[in-house]
């Protein structure tokens, strides 16, 4: 399984880093910038996925809790239920999912090609492609930052620790959706804090490089919410629209006909055009 | 179905937070630390000293007794280690170097332990903020000892004599890239490979460059091997290369198929050397053309050794191959089957980086990870003969 993982994903991630460096006059922090971004355009659209998911599931909280009171005695009639409402508990999960490995890859990528250590050059050296013989040349890549922060070696200085603590934590404040549900809202809480606070410690003894990728993700997580942000209130104002509606529609259950009436909804307000593409607030779409 | 509710991004958020923890703990967790640095052994009469992860060994050959250990006990607030390369006698110290750990900190010291005690005796710091450390050990002559550094140094140092409570610094010689193999020393001169692509030949009474070599596009790290005035080493260019050692000049080079970070051995007619795919080569050493190759599974990093007709080669796969060198079979293309060994030792089981050690009919072998640091194998059959540590004494049975 590692092997297939390395051969599929670990080594062309190390290989098109390495070819990047080589394009950007040997900066490394340059390379993990531009490898980087790209990575996270290519998983742009999961990530979109994955927000609105997360922001609608957040949002559905009060209805799912109705329905899970009203038949919780009725685990058929439960389950019926929530899928009428298009409750998908892994419509949040897949798309995070399928981004791991891909997260994992390029910290691997990254933790190869710096080699800090005889042992990870020497793995660098099995998987470097024989058929671009130049990239052999690049190594030991040039593991110095700014003249003082050795990439290769945990930051001294701290000033990587801290920034990784302070990036971490204002993507996860920002990307994590807010709940009306009580137990939810704790658990996000402390996710929001722990998070930042396990990186920043793990960041006091691994290599510095590590910490410029994190740090690089986490602005371009941060950039992206705000870009997304007029996407994802438009897809929430919807939603909002959705129930409202649904709730008014129906006496019995406000939860048992949600899907129905998508058509009766208003048209946002916001003046950002929803993008086609990316099917996010066209009216009586089905995002999951 | 309460419990799928909880299954949104926050349970993939748990799930990264937990991968963090495995991480952080994995880092920070108590036990032996995990191996980073390349173990080394060295046999000089009746005792080796092996520097393995974070010890330093010595060891009764014949009875593989533990005879002291360096330093004795773990010292957390002045932590040592991890030690890497072949440890060196100079009088009646051991030289150790200090190399890199797992997150990629070192140990930037030079250690000279007491033979007989196992104490510290003197340990030598690279001048300046910029001192590495130090992968392959050290070499001497018996006056200086020569030691090579992360940072790109190749120190020269004097024990007998002290500068700032340590060995004096004789000369330093400077390259533009890591020293990550040691140098070979021959009559008074110094042959370094530097990861700055270039080998080097210095004087080494007085550290002056005498010539270099540059035809390689990437880095060497292999310690070369003279033969009647002819230097042989590989680079991660994936070329070996033979060099007139006494100007520099390119006599031959072959290439092979991946990153030669082995030193070579040499015989009358032929040169013997891996690389990181695997590959053992046999190369003619008057042309550089394949003799014949062998393939292991992993990649091979330590020197092979020859013992008689005997060839030991260890290989990452943690397999033991010897080879008799007067019965190689070898088919039209030059391979040799994979089954052509004089003797396999497949159950060693453990990852082998280093070059083993032949005292007399027995080949002392560092392994890189495990419970168990030497394995002691019969050079002629490979059978087992012993190991360090020695197991644990047989527990009687009960009522006996």
């Amino acid at each position: 399984m590692g092997n297939i993982f390395d051969i599929l994903v670990v080594n062309p991630m190390t290989n098109i880093l390495l070819l990047i460096y080589d394009l950007l006059f040997h900066n490394y922090v340059l390379a993990i910038l531009v490898l980087t971004i790209i990575i996270r355009l290519v998983t742009l659209p999961l990530t979109l996925k994955q927000q609105v998911s997360s922001m609608k599931m957040a949002a559905m909280q009060p209805q799912i809790k109705a329905i899970q009171e009203k038949y919780k005695n009725e685990p058929q009639k439960l389950s019926e239920e929530m899928r009428k409402v298009g409750f998908n508990p892994l419509g949040g999960c897949l798309p995070l999912l399928i981004q791991f490995p891909i997260l994992i890859g390029l910290y691997n990528a990254i933790t190869r090609t710096l080699a800090v250590t005889p042992l990870s050059l020497l793995e660098l050296g099995k998987h470097i492609y024989g058929f671009l013989p130049n990239l052999s040349s690049l190594v030991p890549v040039d593991s110095m930052f700014l003249g003082f922060i050795d990439l290769g070696q945990p930051d001294k200085l701290y000033v990587i620790p801290i920034l990784v603590v302070a990036t971490t934590y204002f993507s996860t404040k920002l990307t994590t959706p807010a709940s009306t549900d009580a137990q939810t809202k704790q658990t996000n809480q402390m996710m929001s804090m722990m998070m930042p606070v396990m990186f920043g410690f793990f960041m006091l003894s691994a290599p510095a490089g590590l910490g410029i990728y994190w740090i690089v993700s986490n602005l371009i997580g941060i950039g992206q919410y705000f870009i997304m942000k007029p996407r994802l209130d438009l897809a929430k104002a919807e939603h909002a629209a959705s129930v409202a509606s649904s709730s008014g529609s129906s006496s019995s259950t406000s939860v048992s006909k949600p899907s129905t009436p998508k058509a009766r909804i208003p048209p946002p307000r916001s003046k950002v055009k929803p993008s086609s593409s990316a099917k996010i607030g066209k009216p009586g779409s089905d995002i999951k | 179905m309460k419990s799928i509710t909880r299954c949104t991004h926050h349970t993939v958020r748990a799930i990264l937070a937990s991968a963090a923890g495995i991480l952080l703990l994995s880092a920070c967790g108590g036990g032996e630390v995990p191996p980073s640095a390349f173990p080394g052994i060295t046999v000089d009469g009746s005792s080796a000293y092996l520097a393995s992860n974070t010890i330093v060994y010595k060891l009764d050959v014949q009875s593989a007794v533990e005879n002291w250990r360096f330093p004795t006990i773990p010292d957390t607030a002045n932590p040592r280690g991890p030690f890497s390369g072949q440890p060196i006698k100079f009088g009646d110290t051991i030289v150790v170097g200090g190399s890199t750990g797992a997150n990629g900190a070192y140990d930037k010291h030079l250690y000279g332990i007491t033979e007989a005690s196992g104490q510290e005796a003197w340990r030598f710091t690279p001048p300046g903020d910029k001192g590495r450390e130090f992968v392959d050990g050290a070499v001497t002559d018996g006056k200086l000892i020569y030691a090579p550094n992360g940072d790109g140094n190749l120190y020269a140092i004097d024990p007998a004599q002290k500068e700032n409570n340590q060995p004096k610094l004789i000369w330093t010689f400077n390259t533009t890239n890591r020293l990550w193999g040691k140098p070979l020393l021959v009559d008074g001169t110094l042959y370094q490979g530097a990861l700055d692509h270039k080998l080097y030949a210095i004087e080494a009474a007085t550290g002056k460059e005498l010539w270099r070599f540059e035809a390689s596009s990437a880095p060497i790290a292999a310690q070369p091997t003279l033969k009647d005035g002819v230097l042989y080493v590989g680079a991660f260019d994936s070329n070996f290369y033979a060099v007139n050692a006494k100007d520099g000049s390119l006599k031959w080079k072959t290439v092979v198929d991946g990153w030669v970070w082995t030193g070579a051995s040499v015989t009358s007619d032929a040169v013997y050397f891996g690389d990181v795919r695997g590959k053992l080569y046999a190369l003619d050493l008057a042309t550089g053309q394949r003799n014949w190759t062998y393939e292991t599974r992993d990649t091979i990093k330590a020197q092979p050794v020859i013992s008689g007709t005997t060839m030991v080669v260890v290989s990452v796969d943690t397999n033991v191959y010897a080879f008799d060198l007067k019965d190689i079979r070898k088919d039209a293309t030059g391979k040799v089957d994979f089954n052509n060994t004089k003797w396999q030792n497949i159950t060693i089981g453990r990852r082998m980086y280093s070059t083993p050690a032949i005292v007399g009919d027995a080949i002392l072998i560092p392994i890189f990870d495990g419970d168990i640091k030497v394995w002691m194998l019969d050079v002629n059959t490979g059978s087992r003969k012993n190991q360090f540590p020695l197991p644990p004494p047989a527990t009687p049975a009960p009522g006996k």
